[in-house]
């Protein structure tokens, strides 16, 4: 049996779904074709974060801010919460080094229009007063968000759905040809065959794959983040929590920080978000190990571990769950977005590692708006999958 | 007036019968489905009291065999444990019990 579309979006994660969505929406048919279950890959196995602090001014900071509205959009027309909430969010310092990092980092983003400070000790334990003592001081931003990415998932599936869009699951895609229409034909697991003109290559950790099926070059590599769910608490404090550490090494590659053997290994750095369902998200990891998506116990060791050390009083909770998912990460640390040179017809919407949840939504509207031939916005060609094209 | 439909199904998080049919519905007909897109499972006991019910509604409902909709693994920790069990030597056996 053959089905034609408009377009084929490969990938129904938080990404794929999006750009069917918006799609759908511009009046384009949509097919998303999806190896797994619902949520089965990164977008299930994630924190739930519309984060700010952790990105430098240009574009990724940027396009959060567009994300932000449309989420906020969002929860009208998808007529749900979504789980939206804005806790805001600290960012934790442990030493004088870190602190001057810090706070030239927090003025470059209040140059760019991001609401953010540094609080004294102080402030911080008014916010969150179960810290551990030897936290010198911390960020404090309140347009940290976040939002409940199945709720949102679902949400792009329903309302697509209205506009014609079609999910496929459990229907990895094998191969992909070019008819002599000039249409694409893509096979997929159970022996369907789809056709469109347009296909979106939302494959995320996978998307290479995908690539290379049409000879596309796209260097996505998976990074594991390993993740504990807590027990329903009440709240530990009013907003979520990361650790400066992470982000002072990679803000400042000259500066030697002292990093523990856990934070060497599996690049561990504390994130603590309280989710819609009153429950922690405590992270994280960010492993190289290809494409293994178990937990360890180890990794699952070394979280609780920083965790107690930012949190003490936190010993007596239960956690609950541990989870796994590989962020698609990219030489560059920005997504591909656009069409292939070369491979007319044939777009990239991948490589969001950790921000895939915050910038699903604007991803998606870039992408229809690619797609459908809107004036072309250079801002966004920094993110062309060409910059990594081999000839 | 509640009808059978208004059944807990997961006593957990709180989700009825009807939620998890609607689901079945749309189109979601896995037990990990079904969880994600309703929180039936996702609570404290993590789908252990319900995980078997909702795999035999998805078969019901869906003409298939009990056999292929049932979970097949569960992920650690198998039961909630304590942060601080990770002082613990005994927690680096992965049954964790």
């Amino acid at each position: 049996m053959t089905n034609s579309a408009d377009v084929l979006v490969i990938g129904g994660g938080i990404i794929g779904l999006s750009c069917g969505y918006y799609l759908s929406k511009r009046g384009k048919r949509a097919f998303v074709l999806d190896k797994g279950g619902f949520a089965d890959g990164a977008s299930g196995a994630c924190d739930d974060m519309i984060l700010f602090q952790s990105k430098k001014p240009g574009i990724n900071l940027e396009l959060t801010f567009e994300s932000l509205e449309l989420y906020k959009s969002l929860l009208t027309e998808m007529e749900d919460d979504l789980g939206f909430a804005n806790l805001g969010g600290m960012v934790l310092i442990e030493n004088q080094q870190e602190l001057e990092i810090m706070e030239e980092f927090v003025a470059q983003q209040r140059s760019y229009g991001l609401d953010v400070e540094v609080i004294d000790k102080r402030e911080m334990l008014k916010k969150q007063p179960f810290l551990s003592d030897h936290i010198i001081a911390s960020t404090y931003s309140k347009m940290d968000s976040q939002v409940d990415p199945f709720s949102v998932m679902r949400g792009f599936e329903r309302k697509g759905a209205l506009y014609g869009m079609k999910v496929f699951r459990r229907n990895g895609v094998v191969g992909i040809e070019r008819l002599g229409t000039g249409d694409f034909q893509v096979a997929t697991e159970d022996g369907n065959l789809y056709q469109a003109p347009i296909i979106v290559n939302a494959g995320g950790t996978w998307a290479g794959q995908i690539g290379t099926m049409v000879g596309a070059n796209i260097p996505i590599t998976p990074k594991r983040g390993q993740i504990i769910v807590t027990e329903r608490v009440p709240p530990i404090g009013e907003t979520n929590l990361w650790s400066a550490k992470y982000l002072v090494t990679k803000l400042r590659s000259d500066v030697v920080v002292d990093l523990n053997e856990d934070e060497r290994t599996m690049g561990l750095s504390l994130a603590f978000s309280r989710s819609s369902g009153d429950t922690y998200l405590v992270g994280s990891t960010r492993e190289f190990v290809g494409f293994d998506k178990n937990t360890t116990i180890g990794g699952i060791r070394a979280i609780i571990n920083q965790t107690l050390k930012y949190l003490p009083k936190l010993r007596d909770i239960n956690f609950i769950r541990a989870m796994a998912g590989l962020r698609p990460s990219t030489p560059d640390g920005k997504m591909l977005l656009g069409e292939h040179a070369g491979i007319e017809g044939f777009y990239t919407a991948a490589g969001h590692e950790g921000d895939g949840i915050a910038l699903a939504p604007i991803t998606g509207k870039l992408l229809a708006s690619i797609v459908c031939q809107d004036q072309v916005d250079h801002r966004l060609d920094e993110l062309s999958p060409n910059r990594f094209a081999t000839d | 007036m509640t009808d059978d439909k208004d059944m807990f199904i997961c006593r957990c998080e709180e989700v009825t019968l009807r939620e998890i049919e609607q689901a079945i519905d749309e189109g979601f007909v896995t037990v990990k489905d079904v969880k994600r897109v309703t929180r039936a499972g996702m609570g404290l006991c993590q789908g252990r009291t319900c995980s078997k019910t909702i795999a035999r509604i998805i078969a019901q409902r869906t003409g298939r065999p009990l056999e292929d909709v049932l979970p097949k693994s569960y992920r650690f920790p198998v039961r909630p444990e304590k942060m601080l069990a990770v002082e613990n030597e005994e927690f680096n056996d992965a049954k964790n019990s």
